[in-house]
């Protein structure tokens, strides 16, 4: 059976009984992930070395945790028909509602650093808003073709979904994990706007998100300003602005060509998550704007790939697929952009990943299940567009 | 192209991507200007952070005698530091950590929890670096070492009190330590380093500055004299159950302290348990009323005057001498005697007479002039300059008692210093601490023939005739003059309170070395200076002379005659018999008892 799928999956990735895979974007996911590798271990060596008295720790687990991601991704490009994945999206959504319950269950959920966003598996941790980001951006899909008409004409059509996500928003503020919330809510409201939305009612919704936050300032101007701390690290630098402001040094450090790889002083237990969240911050100071500018360009290289295979998708009369081209690459492209710009200080969230980089099990996992995703929507894709044009590939 | 599904809604795409790539061009703003742009500030901001000048100790000069044995030297030594925000992960290492560094575990404990927030702690200063490899062979994380120096003097209590001591961050304390700290100190070094956020040094930056060692510094000691003085000052204290004793050599030529001891003293080298009374250098901090030993300084104010001759007689009978209401006394009535008697008798009542004979201000210059109520000049920290009050205060019965000694304070310095104006056909030279080269500028306080004629007068003092036979040196022609000078108490002065003197110079032909012994409250038997100071006196200089190579002046067959002329047989008469030596000792027991001072 899995000889069989493995089999298959070769002769899809060769081309040899389809139109060929994307090789770009695969090459840019395999970049990635090897670069992430090299950068995650640099960073994460001397604090494995102090918290764990082993300083390969974060580098064998990110390898144990890149092979079985990478196994998912290609079970899921070689073996996941997206008929299925539509049929059953709804089915998704349930699952992801109950992984974002199970967590805030106490005694279920593990809590680290004051947030609740952790569900032990006994060998593992598992992060339940990783998947339940991926499984909602596949059910919107679903949504967006089977609701189609009634999202471009009703009201009730944009709300529903509205609805859906406003509960699952709730339940990932509950954790609470702002930075999920908002890269799913972007995602969404993206998906949405391409499936056909009215634009005064996606306007409306802008405005409504606007005069919220405008009432939040007014009523709690202490939280606002908690939230707004980020704009002027250096009023605190050893208290609230503490992370940012070391992570903005790295930054200054890095100049254009950086202190050179493992040369970070700021990994050295001044800047806290180096190797998870503030990764892009050690890649800054040790590579320098060279290699900030290279790494923006390779997610900016693979959402563009999103939606190119999204077009594809489109042209080949694949609603479904096309959606959740569109929706994966433009999840992807929020949350990296989100964790570069919460890395340089440009936004306040945190407890982002940079995808297929950071170090952790879930996210890497639910990254390397998009990018599979993507993969065998390209696929088929392909393959209809095959047919269409009598075995001419374009 | 019909087959191809068109783009649902192009325009929302377009907005789409466009808002992705305003964010994109957002990064890419915000990536130059952090890296390029405010590279400065957020650079100064990071090194503020990691980069650390750390110092680098120098090594602290040597101190030597003036044959180069060494009397202070810097010996490398490891300070084991504890950064206790680590230490604190880590409390299974406490207990061997403990028990290498010789500490309590409870204490050790304290000391880290009660610094738990910093990042810096000494643990045990100044250890054997041995010890320190082998506490950092436990590999207990946050354990550093730092090299400082250790002082270490190998003469021990010998030299404590001229040497002095440093402070634990080795900076003079006391002595010469401190009077010459800026020459002995050098000047640390610095590197800056990159530190980690837990205080690891990560890398050397560059700008390394060596540290500059301070320069080693030869004193004027010499370590055998001063080792013998120190022996038989301390082996005198300890037989006459003394309170406390100085003793102190200069060469008479330049000024330059060849030997200074006080008893008690204190090992520099484990200071555990100090008090503050070992630390004090009394030869240049305790003040006496130096007593008969200023006597030879009247009759040389009164040679000065021209009118007096050593031979010339005074009256000295009944024994004593009214003065107002007071009475000036000699031990016994030595009737009609020439000056050169009034010295070798230490008759008070002479001295007196020869006080009030000449001009307060005559006297006043003299016993000034030789260095009492002044600086010696060799500015060893904390010297006192004693008293002397200014002649124009003086009344008849103050003119009296100075003369023999009461009235003024000096220091035992301050009296071996006025004698090397004897020694030096009348001139003062500073005292120094170090080597003098070339000629020193001296003052002339007396004649040379003054001076000369007081030496050979106290040559007198030094027989069997004299006070003080016991400062006989066999070989050399010995003049001194004792001193028992009583204490004053609360009560006025006691009869049961001694300070036992001997002041001298030798060769007495042509002197090389002043010496001043004092012993303070000697409460055995006995207390006067001949015999309780002149023993001293007379080993250290034999021995000193010896060391020295200086030239006998009095020849064997000399000594020899004079030992059978006084009816001893063979051998030189070193033991005289005590009732010649004690008789003379004048007690200035003043009848009118108060309101002398």
């Amino acid at each position: 059976m899995i000889a069989r799928l493995l089999s298959r999956g070769q002769r899809a990735l060769r081309g040899e009984d389809s139109p060929g895979t994307d090789m770009g974007l695969l090459y840019a996911v395999a970049i990635a992930l090897g670069f992430g590798l090299v950068m995650m271990a640099s960073a994460s060596f001397g604090v494995a070395e102090r918290e764990l008295g082993q300083s390969s720790y974060y580098l064998t687990h990110q390898l144990v945790y890149i092979g079985v991601s990478v196994l998912a991704g290609y079970l899921v490009f070689s073996t996941l028909s997206l008929e299925f994945l539509e049929r059953h999206s709804g089915m998704l959504l349930i699952a992801a509602f109950a992984l974002l319950i199970l967590v805030l269950i106490p005694g279920v959920g593990r809590e680290v650093n004051g947030s609740t966003r952790w569900l032990s598996l006994g060998v593992a941790r598992v992060q339940p808003s990783e998947f339940a980001k991926l499984f909602t951006i596949i059910y919107l899909a679903g949504y967006l073709v089977r609701r189609g008409d009634e999202v471009r004409s009703a009201v009730r059509g944009f709300l529903k979904p509205m609805a859906v996500l406003a509960v699952m928003g709730v339940l990932l503020l509950a954790e609470p994990d702002f930075g999920a919330f908002a890269v799913l809510m972007g995602t969404a409201m993206g998906m949405m706007l391409l499936g056909g939305v009215r634009l005064w009612q996606f306007g409306a919704l802008l405005v409504f998100g606007l005069l919220a936050l405008a009432v939040l300032a007014i009523s709690s101007p202490y939280r606002m300003a908690r939230i707004t701390a980020f704009l002027n690290p250096w009023a605190d630098p050893f208290a609230s602005g503490f992370q940012l402001t070391q992570a903005l040094i790295a930054f200054g450090r890095g100049e254009w060509f950086g202190v050179g790889l493992g040369g970070s002083i700021q990994k050295l237990f001044y800047l806290p998550e180096a190797h998870t969240d503030f990764l892009f911050a050690v890649i800054a100071e040790e590579l320098g704007l060279a290699g900030s500018l290279a790494v923006i360009a390779l997610f900016t290289y693979i959402v563009v790939k999103g939606f190119m295979i999204a077009r594809r998708a489109e042209a080949a009369g694949r609603p479904f697929a096309a959606y959740l081209a569109s929706g994966l690459g433009l999840w992807f492209g929020l949350q990296a952009y989100t964790n570069i710009a919460v890395n340089m200080g440009l936004l306040p969230t945190k407890g982002l990943t940079l995808p297929l980089m950071s170090y952790g099990g879930s996210s890497m996992l639910a990254a390397c299940m998009a990018m599979g995703l993507l993969l065998r929507i390209d696929l088929e894709s392909r393959r209809v567009l095959q047919r269409h044009v009598g075995g001419v590939l374009r | 192209m019909s087959r191809r599904a068109p783009i649902a809604y192009p325009r929302r795409l377009i907005l789409l991507l466009a808002a992705l790539g305003v964010f994109v061009l957002a990064l890419v703003w915000r990536a130059v200007d952090l890296q390029v742009m405010n590279r400065d500030f957020l650079q100064g901001q990071g090194d503020a952070r990691h980069l650390r000048a750390l110092a680098l100790p120098a090594h602290r000069g040597m101190i030597t005698d003036r044959g180069g044995e060494p009397l202070a030297i810097s010996t490398p030594v490891d300070s084991v530091w504890a950064n206790p925000k680590e230490l604190m992960l880590e409390r299974e290492g406490w207990r061997p950590l403990a028990r290498l560094l010789g500490m309590d575990a409870a204490d050790l404990r304290d000391r880290i929890l009660q610094r738990a927030d910093r990042e810096f702690v000494y643990l045990k200063r100044r250890v054997d670096p041995e010890l320190a490899q082998r506490v950092m062979a436990l590999e207990i994380p946050g354990i550093s070492l730092q090299r400082e120096y250790r002082r270490y003097y190998p003469l021990g209590e010998v030299t404590a009190h001229l040497v002095g001591v440093t402070n634990v961050d080795d900076a003079g304390q006391e002595g010469m330590e401190l009077a010459y700290d800026n020459w002995l100190r050098g000047t640390s070094g610095s590197k800056w380093v990159l530190k980690d956020r837990l205080g690891h040094v990560v890398e050397n930056v560059a700008g390394i500055k060596e540290p500059d060692p301070g320069k080693d510094l030869t004193l004027s000691i010499d370590n055998r004299i001063q080792y013998l003085a120190y022996r038989e000052l301390k082996a005198a204290v300890q037989l006459h159950h003394a309170h406390s004793g100085s003793a102190v050599v200069l060469d008479v030529a330049t000024g330059e302290v060849l030997a200074m001891v006080n008893q008690p003293s204190y090992n520099p080298n484990n200071r555990e348990g100090m008090r503050g009374d070992l630390l004090r250098n009394r030869a240049i901090t305790d003040l006496f009323e130096p007593g008969s030993t200023v006597k030879p300084f009247t009759v040389a104010a009164a040679l000065e005057t021209g009118k007096y001759r050593p031979g010339t007689y005074i009256d000295t009978a009944p024994g004593y001498y009214k003065i107002g209401r007071h009475l000036v006394r000699d031990a016994s009535n030595y009737g009609y005697i020439d000056l050169t008697t009034v010295i070798e008798k230490s008759s008070n009542v002479g001295v007196s007479k020869l006080a009030l004979a000449i001009e307060p201000a005559q006297m006043w210059k003299m016993f000034s002039g030789v260095g009492f109520g002044q600086p010696t000049g060799g500015n060893f920290p904390g010297e006192v300059t004693g008293l002397l009050a200014d002649y124009r205060g003086w009344k008849e019965i103050e003119r009296a008692t100075l003369s023999f000694g009461y009235g003024l304070s000096v220091t035992p310095l301050q009296l071996c210093l006025a004698y090397t104006v004897l020694g030096d056909e009348g001139r003062l030279k500073p005292v120094s601490f170090v080597p003098v080269e070339g000629s020193v500028g001296s003052r002339e306080i007396m004649s040379g023939r003054t001076a000369t004629e007081i030496i050979r007068m106290m040559e007198t003092v030094v027989s069997e005739q004299g006070t003080a036979n016991l400062a006989k040196v066999a070989g050399y022609r010995v003049a001194g003059k004792t001193g028992t000078v009583q204490k004053l108490g609360a009560d006025g002065y006691s009869d049961q309170h001694y300070v036992s003197v001997f002041a001298g110079l030798a060769p007495a032909s042509n002197p090389r070395l002043a010496m001043v012994v004092v012993v303070n409250d000697p409460r055995g038997d006995e207390y006067y200076g001949g015999l309780v100071a002149a023993p001293v006196f007379s080993r250290v200089m034999t021995g000193a002379l010896r060391m020295l190579g200086v030239l006998p002046d009095e020849l064997p067959r000399q000594w020899r005659a004079d030992a059978s002329r006084a009816g001893q047989a063979a051998s030189r008469g070193k033991e005289p018999s005590v009732s010649t030596v004690a008789e003379s000792h004048a007690r200035p027991v003043l009848a009118g008892d108060q309101g002398v001072m």
